[in-house]
Order: C-alpha cells, then structure tokens, then sequence
C-alpha cells in the first residue's frame, strides 16, 4: 500500500483512461491521449462499449465540459471561473489527466508568486561558473508543458500580481517563451495550452488586464442547479466530516439540512422556491461550501454547547455569519428576508425568532 | 387524372423552406395547394403585392366580435410563403385547402357562449371533481400540444437539440441529396411518431376532422388540374392525406362541424405583424424560438461565412450595450463554435454553439452579458408593411362600431366634452377614449379642470386629426380590437419599465381604461420589480398611487386584495431601507426624500394597515430621528410625523428640539432640522406652546449673521400661513412676552374706588343713556 496521502487524477483513474484509450477510434487533436467526445465522456462518466464503467467526475451541466474540451483543442487558453466551491480545480485536474496524462504541472499563483516562477528561473552555481546557457535554466511547469506539447495548470490565476499576469500574454498568443538573456525562445510543440481557474466573486484578487482575458475562453461553473442535488452533496460532505470530527450527527440533521439550503437556495437566486415572491441578493456568494460550513459549525456547536440535537438556535449564528458579509447591506437584505418570506412560513418560526435575536 | 406530390414543411423552417422551393422548381406544378382556409385563397396574391413585406399575418374575425379572431402569420422564410410567390410567379394555380375560417370562427363563438352559459350557471360552486381534473388536463394537452404544433422540433428534442432548425439541418439534410428523398424522410419520420399516438386521442381529434377537410379539397382539385399536384402542408399531416379514406368518411367526419357564419360575418384580411411576435415565447403556438436567427439562415443559406456573419451581428449587438469586443474575440467565437460542434458531432455549426461559443469567448463566462442582448438579436424589432389598399383594417371598424355605439363623432375641430363617470353612457366614453389616449392617439385630451369637482367628472377636449388612422394601422400588431390592442401595448410598455412608480401609474392607467387583465399582470410585475428595487425613492413614490388604486376602487371585479399585500410588502421593503437610503444626501435629493415620505405616509395614514407594517414603519422613522447619520431635513420631517401621531411625547419632542437645534450643532443643520420639521406644517405653531418655545428660543439663539442667511427660509415657511394666520402667530409671540413680570404697580389708593368705577363701565357699555363723565 502506497503512502501517498493522495495520488493524481492519472494514477487515480488509471483503469479509466485506459479503457477509454483502447477503444477511442475518433480523430484526436496532436499530442491529444484522448479525443475530445473521450475526454467528455471521462469527465462526466458513461461505460465504454467493454462494458466498464466510467465514474462521473462532475455534476452539472454537460454542455459547459463540452464547451472547456472544445476549447482545449482550439489553441486558446482555458479559464474556469466560478465562486469557491464549484470543482473548478477538480475539472482542470481531470482535463490535464485526461487530455495529457499528466495533471501535475501545476502552478500555485498568490500574491508571491513572481516571474521566475512562471518563465524561468537560473541555477546560479551554473550561472556563475558557466555563464548564461541553457543549462543555467530552471525549467517551470510552464516551460516543460511548451517543450512537450502538454497541458500547463494555473491555480488561481487572479491571485498573483497583474504584472506577472501578463507574462503570460506572449505565450498565449505567440506560443512562445523568450529567453532573452541567451537570445533564444522556446516554441510550444502542439499540444499545449493552459487551464486557469479563478474566483470571480473574491476580494483581494488581482483583475486580469483586458489583453489577458481575451485570450482565454470562459467558462463560469455554476453552483448547483437542483435542490435534491444541492441538499444530497451537503449530507454527504456533512456526514463525511461529522465521522472525521468526531461529531455525532443528529437523526433530524436531514431535515435542518433542507431548511438551510432553503434559505441559502432563496437568498442566492433572488426569490423563493416558489417562484412568489423576488428577493435582494446579498454580497457573499453563499455557495455550497458555505452550506456545509454552516451545518458542521452547527453540529460542533450543538455538539460542544448544546444538548447534542441540531436545532435553529445552533444553526442561526453560522447562518448569520455566512450571510452578513457587508454589515449594512446584507443586513437590510436579510431582514427583509425575515420579514416578507420567513415570518410567515410554517416551520420556519424557531429561525425568524433565533435570526433576529442574533441580528 | 393528375398526380399529387406531398410535400410536408416545418412551419416558419427556412431549411424547409429552401427544400420547398427547389422540390416545386423540379416538379413544375399545375396546381399548388397550401394548408390554409379555402375561403381566404383569394387573398393569398395579395401577397405578391409590391408593397406587401412580411412579417405579415392572415387575420379572419367574426364582424360581430372582433376578439374572437384567428391569425396566420407569414415570415420571408416560410415554406407556405414562398409556396405562394413561386405559384403566383409561375402562374400555376394556387388555393387553400384547410378548414375554412367561417366554420373555425363558428365553433370559436359556440364554445366562448358555452363557456358563458358554464360559468354563469356554474356560479359560485363550482363542482369539485372537475377542479381536481383540470391540471392533469392542462399538463397533457401542453404536451402533446407540442408535438401537434412542431414535431420536427419534438423530434429534434429528443435527438439532443434545442433548436429544430439544427436537427432538419443536420439529420434531415444530410440525409437525401435529391429533394423528393427528404420528403420521403420527413414523411417516415412523422408516420412513426404518429403511431405512438392513438387515433381517440382528444388532441387529434381537431386535426383528424381537418384533415378529411383536405383530403376532400385535394380530390376536388384533382379533377380540374392539368398536371402535377403540389400539396405544401405541415409535416405532420403527410401521412394522415396520403392514407386511404374514403369520400363517404369523410364527408361524415365534417359533419360534425358546425354550420358556417354567412360571409357578411366574417371578415378576413393582411395585417402586419413583427418578427418578435413570430417566437413561441410571444405565445403564437406554431412560433419558432429565436426568429432573427432563422431570418439569419434564409438569407445568408448558401453562404458560407455564414456564422462569421452571425458572429458579427452578435458583436455589434453588444458594443451597443455598452460591452467592448474586439474582432480578434469575434475569430475566436467562430473558431470555437466550428469545434464545438465537432465535439458534439455535429455536421455543421447551430444555434447552440454559437450561443456557447458567445459566452465563452465574448462574453467573459458571463451568461447574463448574453441574456442582455438575447430578446433583442433574437427576436428583432422587424415589422411587417402591407399595401395602402389592403381591404378593411379591423381596428379602424372597430373604432367606428365604438364611435356609434357611444354616440362619439370625429371632427377635426376641438369640442369639449364632459364625462359623468357615474353614469354608463360617461363611463364608456371614458374608458374608449384613455385606451386610444394608450394607443398613442391623441383624439381626446382630458383637461385639468375636472379634478376640483370630484373624481367623478372627466373633461376631454376632442379632436381628430386624420393621421389617427395611420397610427391605428401600426397598432394593428397588437391585436384586432381596441381593448386587446391596448391591452398589449400597455403590457409591451410596462414590461420594458423600470421605475416602479411610472409601473404604478401605468396599472393606474389600465384601471381608467378597464383594461383588467393588464391591470392585474401590471400588478404581477409592480411584485416583481419590487423586489429587485433597492432605489428606497422608487419604493415610496410607488406607494401613493398603489393606495390610491386600493383605496378608491373601481367598478371593475378585479382582486384588490393583492395588491394591499403588495402594498405591505413595499411599505415594509420601503420602511427597512429608509433609514439607510437617508443618509449622505445633498439637499436636492433630500428634498426629493422628504417630499416622497411625506406622500407615502400621508397615503399610508389612510389605510388600514396591519400592525407589524405599522410597527416597522415607525420604528423607521424613530431610527432616523435618533441616527445622527440621518440627513437632517428628512429627521425633521420623521420627527414631525411622529409626534403628530402621538408617538413622540411633549417631554421627548422638547428633549430632541432641544438637542437638534442647540447652538453646538451647526446653523446649516439646525436650519435644515427646522426646515424638515416645518415645511407644510407651520400651523401647528399657532397651537402649540412646545414647539413654539422651542422655536423661539433657537431664533433668538441665533447669532445674526447665520440669521440672515437663513431669512428667506424663514420666509418660505412662514408664507405658508394667510395673512390672518400669520397675525395670530405675531399675537401669540408677542403676548407670550407680555404675559411676563408686567411693570405696572398697582395702586393700593384707587382699590377702594374700583367697583364704583366697575358700575360706571358696565352702565357704558350697557350705553346707558344717563351716562356721564
């Protein structure tokens, strides 16, 4: 048994691409493992004609995929935006596997991350001793996707500085990597390209230069559309990390968990369920992992604090705290949430007391 | 004896269309016959006409109710269209064969009076078991429905695609390369969904009778025709005309239809009509889902940048809305769209990946940048143009018929009129001429005098002008009578608002002009808009008029109750954002603020509002008076409106005057707070001891520069008050001075002598004649 707390999507999916490959007869772009209908069919499972079964990597919606492979196999770069939460990183790790076998050429951007870690870097024992040469170089994941035709990830591209953002302008649109200190370039082979993902709804970010966002196609993954969906992947996620914190999960979790997505579900979309009645939107992005936040902050609570059993009282801090990002207008938005939806609804009586009393 | 070639459409397919057209160039026909009703074939030249452009539709209606009407819309890209221009260009002859609209507009009139009669009778109970029913109905009538109206776009849904156009163009297309082939295709692809459905099935019933009709029509024009047949008629129908009847059956079947109106009753003719009502979404059945892009692919089929071209269009589309794209993104969407369609595996580009294709590379990821635009490139602001000499204009009879009834004549010359509201022969006369004030046709002008007589008494000033008619011509597409006409217009206007007090107000409109239904979708959308307003202005000037129409009602059966609880929804959407929005305004907009608060509350004082909204609505204004954030003039106001109500007591009011005029606080603010508090209601310093104390110790508090400048203020609230008024106020002022220590000493000399001098008074007054000094 390996050691490795967690392997790449490749090693992971072995079995995967290794049946896709062997009956994947359709045209593949150069340098490609797979065809694109392949890729598609790896990221959103299906069973091969063998009869294996393909897993489903992502839930959502199959033409946005079909939009990031089509993409992919054009020389444009591809840029997966959403708000935390929406598998963007899980989609870029399973196309680079996909596509090139190879998901860990990845690049880490924050705030610190400068130009050597892009183009390239110098080992300056060889600098000194030899003088500038090739040799001298550190290649970057970057510099090794170009030399080898293959996919180069980008993790959170707006969190790094806009200066070295737009390193990446001559690389996306020339596909090539000047070395000016050896008068030299290195020329992408076919096959390369890059997927970045970022957070479109942030603060601290750095906004990518109008030059930069056109050379990437976008692709915004959305938070989930369905309410069964939303509710099934929190009570799983929830249960999952209630074993890992030793915290006991509630026999009526269930039925709290509906009522939290219920309220995360109306604020997020700007009207209740019902269609009925239109609501104000608050700042934050009340995403899915903010539902799961809540529910385990909840659990620890009632677990630590309380009687043990999960109720609004427990829940309405975490809820609070997830919807007030802004202390005025979120506030304003929220009350009169309380006041036009939740007063009135059945069941709901204990979180429009509890709420208030918080606000 | 003559062969027959069926040739089954897509209705509004410009594929189709192409198709049609080179299948009837093969065949030459002698005869074409189009799925239409007989008895408006002798319109259809009019379509060649030189000034006849489409969109335009086919509009029959009954003479007696213009309402119960039927429409048949026709783009440059349909099949039945360019049916007729190839027969009326080769000269063949040319006729309708459907179920004529005389025998459609009878059974349209006998099921509205059944209707009638049902619900009359029905009364106030209606029966149980058939509510219970109704849904269920409804759900499958919808389904099947769509089948009925499109199934080649049915058939395109269940292959995968969105738009019925791509799926005809990939798998229809592909599939033959001689033109009598598709059709066989299509015809084999119709027969198989047409067994899945049985026969008894109450949807098919209307087109199993219709097609009999045809069967017989067709058999009629066989024994005159010369040569080969053409039958243009919906896909759908193919199998259905081709099957073995026999006449006798038929004959039978048709029977069952009901008797004809006489043909004085009908009236039939062109209007024009416009590419956004074509789309499905306008609720037209047969319609197609994005027009533009249909009209995109009839005029630019053979050409094969026609995607760049599209691509073009979509990008000039967003520039105009304020979006910037660069020609090189426009490359990139082409590019993208081409390979998404290989990943699809599609033959060639549709509409959906260039929709993708669009948010992806010139949208940003952004789908809302491309709703933005969708209504727009989609369904276009085409509009149709027919022929000066077209015969009979259905809203110009109706407009007559009006004019009759209501004993209105047209005079180009201004007459006065006055309207008793209260009476019935006032009240139509009223509501006809506010619908055509909506249709944009100026004929009556209502006067401002009416409104110091009470809310009964309308006065107009009439004049026609003769471009009236013209105007009334291009409100055609909005339907064939007056009242639908500006119904949908004012459905169109309110739609496009933004402001929800102009929303209002147009609900208000609709209620003058009895439009009902409008009225309550208007109050539909006020709901909906409200919630996405956080303009607190927007909120509170919508309040007023929302009451207004609450309050005084109408005599219209329209549910009032909704809108009080939209009332209160805005009230307490108004009530929390007050406090907020009243803060960092500049004195223009907290005029704006004060006076649109002052009006909301003056209205809201006239309702009877629930508590909780009660509550909060003081409670907001208690907040702004004890938020120091709170523009002053606005607390002053709140201040005032609190007190007034007994909210605030006499020993709190003199607390907060005191604190918010005291010489700490600067004279800009104190003058502000004054102003707020004042304006509109100086009078209530002639009874109040409190406020007038308050008052004065401030002015005389004031040093005299500030004084000065404040003065005209002064005066502008003081004006508020009649010479008679203001000489009171002087009187209190100046005896509240006198009432101090007086600085008479009275003299203990004359005591003795007073009730002497007391009789001597009395006898004086008492004009004593005896008196003297």
């Amino acid at each position: 048994m390996s050691g490795i707390l967690r392997q790449p999507a490749e090693v992971t999916y072995q079995a995967e691409l290794e049946a896709l490959k062997a009956e994947d007869i359709a045209k593949k772009p150069a340098n490609w493992a797979l065809s694109p209908q392949a890729v598609v069919t790896y990221l959103l499972g299906g069973k091969t004609k063998d009869g294996i079964e393909i897993s489903q990597k992502y839930f959502g919606n199959r033409r946005l995929i079909e939009t990031a492979v089509a993409t992919l196999a054009t020389d444009r770069a591809l840029l997966l935006l959403g708000v935390p939460g929406t598998a963007k990183s899980w989609v870029s790790e399973h196309l680079a596997a996909a596509i090139c076998n190879n998901s860990t050429q990845v690049i880490q951007c924050t705030a610190g991350t400068d130009e050597n870690q892009i183009r390239y870097g110098w080992n300056y024992a060889q600098l000194l001793a030899n003088g500038p040469s090739k040799e001298a170089l550190v290649p970057t994941p970057l510099y090794r996707a170009m030399e080898s035709g293959t996919l180069c990830r980008l993790e959170e591209l707006t969190r790094m500085g806009s200066d070295v953002q737009d390193t990446l302008i001559t690389v996306l649109s020339e596909k090539m990597l000047p070395i000016p200190e050896l008068n030299q370039a290195v020329y992408a082979q076919k096959g390369f390209n890059i997927i970045a993902t970022a957070n479109n709804r942030d603060k601290g970010v750095n906004e990518l230069s109008a030059a930069l966002k056109r050379r990437f196609n976008v692709v915004v993954l959305p938070l989930p559309d369905d309410m069964d969906e939303e509710v099934a992947i929190i009570s799983k996620r929830v249960a999952e990390m209630s074993v890992g914190l030793d915290l006991p999960m509630p026999k009526d979790a269930q039925q709290e968990i509906v009522k939290v997505v219920t309220i995360f579900r109306e604020l997020r979309s700007g009207e209740t369920l019902d269609g009925k009645v239109t609501l104000k939107t608050p700042t934050g992005n009340l995403s899915t992992a903010e539902a799961i936040a809540v529910m385990v902050g909840g659990l620890s609570q009632a677990n630590w604090f309380g009687n043990g059993s999960l109720d609004a009282e427990n829940l309405s801090s975490n809820l609070v705290g997830a919807i007030v990002k802004d202390p005025v207008q979120d506030k304003a938005v929220l009350e009169e949430y309380l006041e036009t939806v939740l007063k009135k609804r059945t069941g709901y009586a204990d979180y429009y007391k509890t709420i208030n009393e918080v606000l | 004896m003559s062969d027959i070639h069926y040739f089954g459409i897509r209705h509004h397919g410009p594929g189709s269309s192409q198709r049609l057209l080179a299948a009837l160039q093969a065949l030459q026909p002698a005869c074409v016959l189009i799925e239409g009703p007989t008895d408006c074939s002798e319109l259809l030249p009019l379509l060649a006409a030189k000034d006849m452009h489409p969109p335009v539709a086919l509009l029959a209606y009954a003479a007696e109710d213009a309402s119960c009407s039927v429409f048949y819309p026709f783009v440059e890209y349909s099949p039945e269209y360019q049916a007729t221009l190839y027969a009326i260009h080769n000269q063949t002859q040319l006729a309708f064969i459907d179920v004529p609209v005389n025998i459609q507009l009878a059974k349209y009139l006998q099921d509205k009076q059944k209707e009638q009669q049902e619900s009359e009778q029905n009364g106030d109970s209606p029966d149980d078991s058939e509510l219970d029913q109704a849904p269920t109905n409804i759900s499958e009538r919808v389904s099947d429905h769509a089948l009925l109206l499109d199934p080649i776009g049915e058939l395109a849904h269940l292959a995968g695609y969105e738009d019925g156009e791509a799926w005809w163009n990939d798998l229809i297309e592909q599939n033959g390369d001689s033109n009598s082939e598709i059709f066989t295709v299509v015809e084999s692809a119709m027969q198989a969904l047409r067994d899945t459905i049985s026969p008894a099935h109450p949807g098919l019933a209307r087109d199993l009778v219709r097609e009999a009709y045809m069967r017989l029509e067709i058999a009629k024009a066989k024994k005159t025709a010369d040569g080969p047949i053409a039958v243009v008629c919906g896909a759908w129908h193919v199998p259905a005309l081709k099957a073995k009847h026999t006449a006798k059956s038929d004959r039978e079947l048709i029977k069952t239809l009901p008797a004809k109106l006489t043909k004085k009753n009908v009236k039939a003719t062109w209007v024009p009509w416009t590419s956004a009502r074509l789309a499905s979404s306008s609720g037209y059945g047969a319609g197609v889902d994005a027009p533009m892009w249909y009209h995109h692919l009839w005029h630019q089929q053979a050409h094969p940048q026609r995607i760049a071209h599209w691509l073009t269009l979509v990008a000039n589309e967003l520039r105009q809305a304020g979006q910037v794209v660069s020609t090189a993104s426009v490359i990139e969407a082409t590019r993208l769209c081409q390979t998404l369609a290989a990943v699809r595996n599609r033959p060639s580009v549709g509409f959906e990946e260039v929709r993708e294709a669009v948010i992806a590379c010139l949208c940003f990821g952004e789908a809302s940048i491309w709703q933005q635009i969708e209504s727009q490139l989609l369904l276009g602001n085409q509009v149709g143009h027919i022929p000066a000499d077209t015969p009979l204009i259905p809203l110009i009879e109706d407009l007559q018929g009006q004019q009759k009834k209501h004993k209105l004549k047209a005079e180009a010359l201004p007459r006065e009129l006055s309207l008793d509201l209260r009476s019935d022969a006032g009240l139509g006369k009223s509501i006809l001429l506010h619908r055509l004030t909506i249709l944009s046709i100026d004929w009556g002008t209502l006067g401002n005098s009416g409104k110091s007589r009470g809310t009964f008494r309308e006065n107009w000033t009439l004049a026609w002008q003769p471009e009236f008619s013209v105007k009334l011509v291009e409100n055609l597409v909005y339907g064939s009578t007056i009242e639908q006409a500006a119904a949908n217009k004012l459905l169109e206007q309110m739609q496009q608002e933004k402001s929800l007090s102009k929303l209002a107000s147009q609900v208000n409109l609709c209620l003058e002009a009895q439009l009902d239904q409008a009225a309550s979708q208007g109050i539909d959308l006020l709901a909906q808009r409200a919630a996405h307003t956080s303009d607190c202005i927007d909120l509170l000037e919508s309040i007023a008029p929302l009451i207004d129409i609450s309050r005084y009602g109408t005599a219209r059966a329209m549910s009032f109750e909704h809108i009080d609880a939209l009332i209160e929804r805005l009230t307490l959407q108004a009530a929390i954002a007050m406090p907020y929005a009243c803060r960092n305004l500049d004195d223009d907009e907290s005029w704006h603020y004060r006076q649109a608060i002052g009006d909301a509350h003056q209205a809201l004082l006239l309702t009877d509002w629930t508590c909780e909204v009660e509550q909060q609505w003081w409670q907001s204004l208690k907040f702004i008076v004890e938020s120091n954030l709170s523009n002053r003039q606005i607390a002053g106001l709140s201040s005032r409106l609190l007190y007034q109500a007994d909210k605030l007591s006499n020993e709190e009011l003199d607390l907060l005057l005191g604190k918010m005029l005291s010489p700490a606080i600067a004279p800009a603010d104190a003058a502000r707070y004054f102003d707020g508090f004042f304006t509109n209601a100086v009078d209530r310093l002639l009874y109040d001891d409190l406020l007038l104390s308050a008052i004065e110790h401030w002015l005389i508090s004031l040093e005299e520069p500030s004084f000065i400048e404040f003065l005209p203020l002064f005066r502008r609230i003081f004006a508020d008050l009649d010479s008679m008024e203001r000489k009171r106020l002087i009187d209190r002022v100046l005896q509240g001075r006198a009432q101090g220590p007086s600085q008479w000493q009275v003299n203990p000399a004359a005591i003795a002598s007073w009730p002497q001098q007391l009789d001597r008074i009395s006898a004086l007054l008492k004009r004593d004649k005896h008196w003297q000094q």
